[in-house]
């Protein structure tokens, strides 16, 4: 399909499932990114799209809203529950790659992000040669072709690049060492891609969708755990022939077949209450939201409580959507704030713990305990980091 | 309008600071959209968007806005249904939305709350002390445009009492930009003159309510009953049969059509018995005490000739009953229509069959758009508040679905007229200033327009819904 088939398509499509939308505004009532104008929410976002599409006036304000969008998939529920199910999160996406077809998306930010994606397999633009930096000193084997293992551990970059991403990885691979898993990572890990994809960057995440594919392929691996909840979600739903081809998990289901066959056993170390934000891609996005939840009341010593907002009703981080790499633009509500109202929600439980998931999550929760000021009172952890205290 | 679109940005930007005026047209085209079924035209949108802080805030933008003649329409959530929040003068959009402080005070035993709360966070915050909103539109809905219309929602009327029975003070800021104080810290409230009363349910067109004070109810305990009926018109004797026979109110009196109910069912996997459903919530002080009144109303419907009648106890099914009620969108769309518009119709209790009975018909060999629509019936059968829902293509042009909505709102001025009903949820203004001039006669629209010159003289507050302007 060539560039202008691409855009009216999309534009047909944003059409068709807009002009239904009932505007209740319940869609804003669970959005996290609404503060106190309705055009931050969902609803603002979409009649930005369905008008700008409509008069003809795309431009850099519909870009900054529809960009701003966690994606976290809340409005999606709710729209399910009460309304016109309108698949919100997939328009945005689709509106974002418009404006990127268009010329005038991404946001400036993720303009390098995309190339560091393209040219160094990672958003950050790290050397691809440092990848694997956090595993120099694991003996962690590399799974090829003449290296066949069970299991193929895909890290993501965040757990690559990220030094508390990094401590997931190296306590994963702890843990796995421990229940004697024949695992291995791959030399030459590239980005899964779903954020790229998440930014309006279709035609890069097809590119890598072939190429991980290809490598997959390549490795003979059939089964992957990763601790990334945004590549599982991509590689469960938007990689093609995932079915017949690979079984992808989060290490929170695997970690716990572990348990049942009783390969990992945990001990016993003092007493913790804790409570679990469930990361968006893991929990709404994938519906895993009781394997985490199940792994974690059988670590030993653990008390778990959960917050206020959970399950398929869990906040979000503040995060996703490609917010991770921009400066949200004037008069819309920081990353940071959003990360502060859900650790405000999990301070409220009186756990001394938050566990999470997502190493995403992880970053930006930490940093809201920060700037709240709670460090004292409120750790932050991923769920691996908690079990590699008790093996 | 006197003043140029530049100094309109940097006039208000004095009163409210920058990030708090916006005048893209993303903002303005936001602000001016409502439920309506067509699009908005260009012409719709307010020149700017306003977000004050405060009071203090919103005194200086009236203040502003009466020297220069400017109209401002005020905006608490936009959730409106009849639409009130669209412009009909351009000016300024005026938004409550930063008004959203909130106090629960326990030991006064009153809440008080910023205009822009809404209604769904308060119930929230009041359920996690024990407590109850008698307020129960929907969640996205504002508390100040909530008691700007006296409206309540599902419940009826008769249990809690309407917004008006609730609200023991208003902070108010006149449309010359006075702000004024009602009311009392007290439960006892005025028997005499009180202003507060004044500006509930006034719509927004007397002044801008600023902040309210509201007496707290303990949260009961509740029990849902559910019943079908082979007609719904057998629901409407049945709700007759219960204040008859002085049976204890439920806080929520609900039904719905034998054709919105065939939808849901099927929508939501229920196997129920054909026919119309309703639904009630009963209430008291314990679950037990709930649950007796409850069993009284099962036995009520069964001996008025329910098919079948019990206590919804799983949560699963209780959920799935209410949203059958109050997803009313997904009935249309079964047909692959989207577009829709409800009307509602209050029959005093002796004529509550009847007026089913005839909205229940009210598409058949119309030769006028209506004719062309598909409707369905539902509404709070507890308060003898009907309602019919509307559904029609989208694909029809902006015309024609103007031409389908005037028809639709002729015919609710029509039989409001003819059941001799009022406009009990949603208000008046500006929908339905036809049918009040009809309904009440001149004198009493000339002493709203009096009312609207003495505390507005410059007609600058939601100038054209007096009017009746749409």
């Amino acid at each position: 399909m060539g560039e202008e088939q691409i855009t009216v398509s999309l534009e047909k499509d944003l059409n068709e499932a807009l002009i239904s939308c009932e505007k209740c505004h319940l869609c804003n009532t669970v959005c996290p990114i609404v503060d106190t104008r309705m055009t931050q929410g969902p609803l603002g976002m979409n009649r930005a799209i369905y008008y700008g599409l409509k008069w003809k006036e795309l431009g850099d304000t519909v870009r900054d809203l529809v960009h701003s969008c966690t994606t976290c998939g809340k409005c999606v529920a709710m729209c399910k529950k009460v309304s016109r199910a309108l698949p919100l999160v997939e328009i945005f996406e689709k509106a974002r790659a418009l404006l990127l077809e268009s010329g005038l998306g991404p946001l400036p930010d993720q303009r390098e992000v995309l190339k560091n994606i393209y040219r160094r397999g990672n958003p950050w633009g790290y050397p691809p040669h440092e990848r694997t930096k956090w595993a120099d000193d694991l003996n962690i084997q590399f799974a090829s072709k003449d290296n066949k293992v069970d299991l193929l551990y895909f890290v993501g970059c965040a757990s690559s690049y990220d030094p508390h991403g990094q401590k997931i990885a190296q306590n994963l691979c702890k843990i796995f060492t421990q229940a004697g898993v024949n695992f291995g990572i791959l030399e030459e890990e590239k980005c899964s891609g779903s954020e790229a994809r998440r930014m309006g960057e279709t035609g890069l995440f097809e590119y890598l969708t072939e190429t991980n594919m290809e490598m997959f392929e390549e490795v003979g691996v059939n089964r992957i755990v990763t601790g990334d909840p945004h590549s599982f979600y991509s590689f469960c739903q938007e990689y093609p022939n995932k079915r017949n081809r690979l079984t992808v998990q989060h290490y929170s289901q695997f970690l716990n077949e572990l348990l049942d066959s009783e390969k990992l056993k945990l001990s016993s170390k003092g007493e913790e209450k804790v409570t679990y934000h469930d990361p968006c891609y893991l929990g709404r996005h994938s519906e895993v939201f009781e394997e985490p939840r199940r792994l974690i009341q059988r670590i030993p010593g653990i008390t778990f409580v959960e917050m206020e907002n959970s399950k398929e009703d869990s906040d979000c981080c503040g995060m996703g959507g490609g917010r991770m790499w921009i400066e949200v633009p004037r008069g819309l509500v920081s990353s940071l704030a959003v990360a502060e109202k859900r650790v405000r929600q999990a301070l409220d439980t009186g756990a001394e713990i938050l566990l999470t998931a997502c190493p995403f999550c992880n970053i930006t929760l930490r940093d809201a305990v920060k700037s709240l000021e709670r460090e004292d009172t409120m750790k932050v952890m991923d769920i691996t980091e908690l079990i590699s205290t008790r093996l | 309008m006197n003043v140029s679109g530049e100094q309109l940005y940097h006039d208000l930007k004095d009163i409210v600071g920058e990030d708090y005026v916006i005048d893209s047209l993303i903002e303005r085209i936001n602000y001016a959209d409502t439920a309506l079924p067509y699009d908005l035209e260009k012409g719709d949108l307010p020149d700017i968007v306003v977000h004050p802080a405060n009071s203090q805030e919103i005194s200086g933008v009236l203040k502003y806005a009466n020297k220069g003649k400017i109209p401002v329409t005020t905006y608490g959530s936009g959730t409106s249904l009849i639409f009130g929040t669209r412009p009909k003068h351009q000016g300024i959009m005026l938004s409550t939305e930063r008004l959203n402080f909130l106090e629960i005070n326990e030991d006064y035993q009153w809440l008080e709350c910023g205009a822009g709360v809404k209604t769904g966070h308060l119930i929230k915050e009041l359920g996690k002390l024990g407590y109850f909103l008698p307020i129960q539109t929907q969640a996205g809905s504002s508390v100040g445009g909530a008691v700007s219309v006296n409206t309540l929602g599902h419940l009826a009327d008769n249990v809690f009492g309407r917004p008006v029975n609730n609200i023991l003070a208003l902070e108010v800021v006149l449309p010359t930009g006075e702000i004024i104080q009602t009311g009392s810290k007290c439960l006892r409230r005025s028997a005499g003159w009180d202003l507060a009363r004044i500006f509930i349910g006034a719509e927004g067109v007397l002044g801008v309510i600023t902040k309210i004070r509201m007496v707290l109810y303990p949260a009961p305990e509740t029990v849902d009953a559910v019943a079908f009926f082979k007609t719904t018109e057998e629901i409407g004797h049945a709700i007759g049969l219960i204040y008859k026979q002085k049976l204890p109110l439920p806080m929520d009196g609900e039904f719905v059509g034998e054709k919105a109910c065939k939808v849901g069912c099927d929508a939501y996997g229920l196997d129920f018995p054909e026919g119309a459903m309703a639904i009630t919530r009963s209430m008291g002080r314990t679950k037990e005490e709930a649950e007796r009144d409850a069993n009284e109303l099962v036995e009520l419907f069964k001996s008025a000739g329910a098919t079948e009648s019990f206590i919804l106890e799983e949560d699963e099914i209780r959920e799935k009953v209410w949203a059958v009620r109050e997803n009313a969108m997904r009935w249309g769309e079964e047909k692959g229509l989207k577009g829709f518009l409800a009307i509602e119709v209050n029959p005093p209790l002796p004529r509550l069959s009847e007026a089913i009975t005839e909205l229940n018909h009210i598409t058949e060999g119309r030769k006028d758009l209506i004719g062309q629509t598909e409707a369905y019936l539902y509404g709070h059968v507890g308060s003898d508040s009907l309602h019919c829902l509307f559904a029609f293509p989208y694909s029809w042009p902006t015309e024609k679905m103007k031409q389908v909505v005037n028809e639709i709102w002729d015919l609710e001025r029509e039989l409001q007229l003819k059941y001799d009903g009022v406009g009990g949820d949603w208000g008046w203004l500006p929908y339905r200033v036809p049918l009040y001039r009809e309904k009440y006669g001149e004198t009493n629209y000339e002493i709203i327009k009096k009312m609207k010159q003495l505390f507005d003289p410059n007609n600058i507050l939601n100038r054209g819904n007096v009017e009746g302007e749409v």
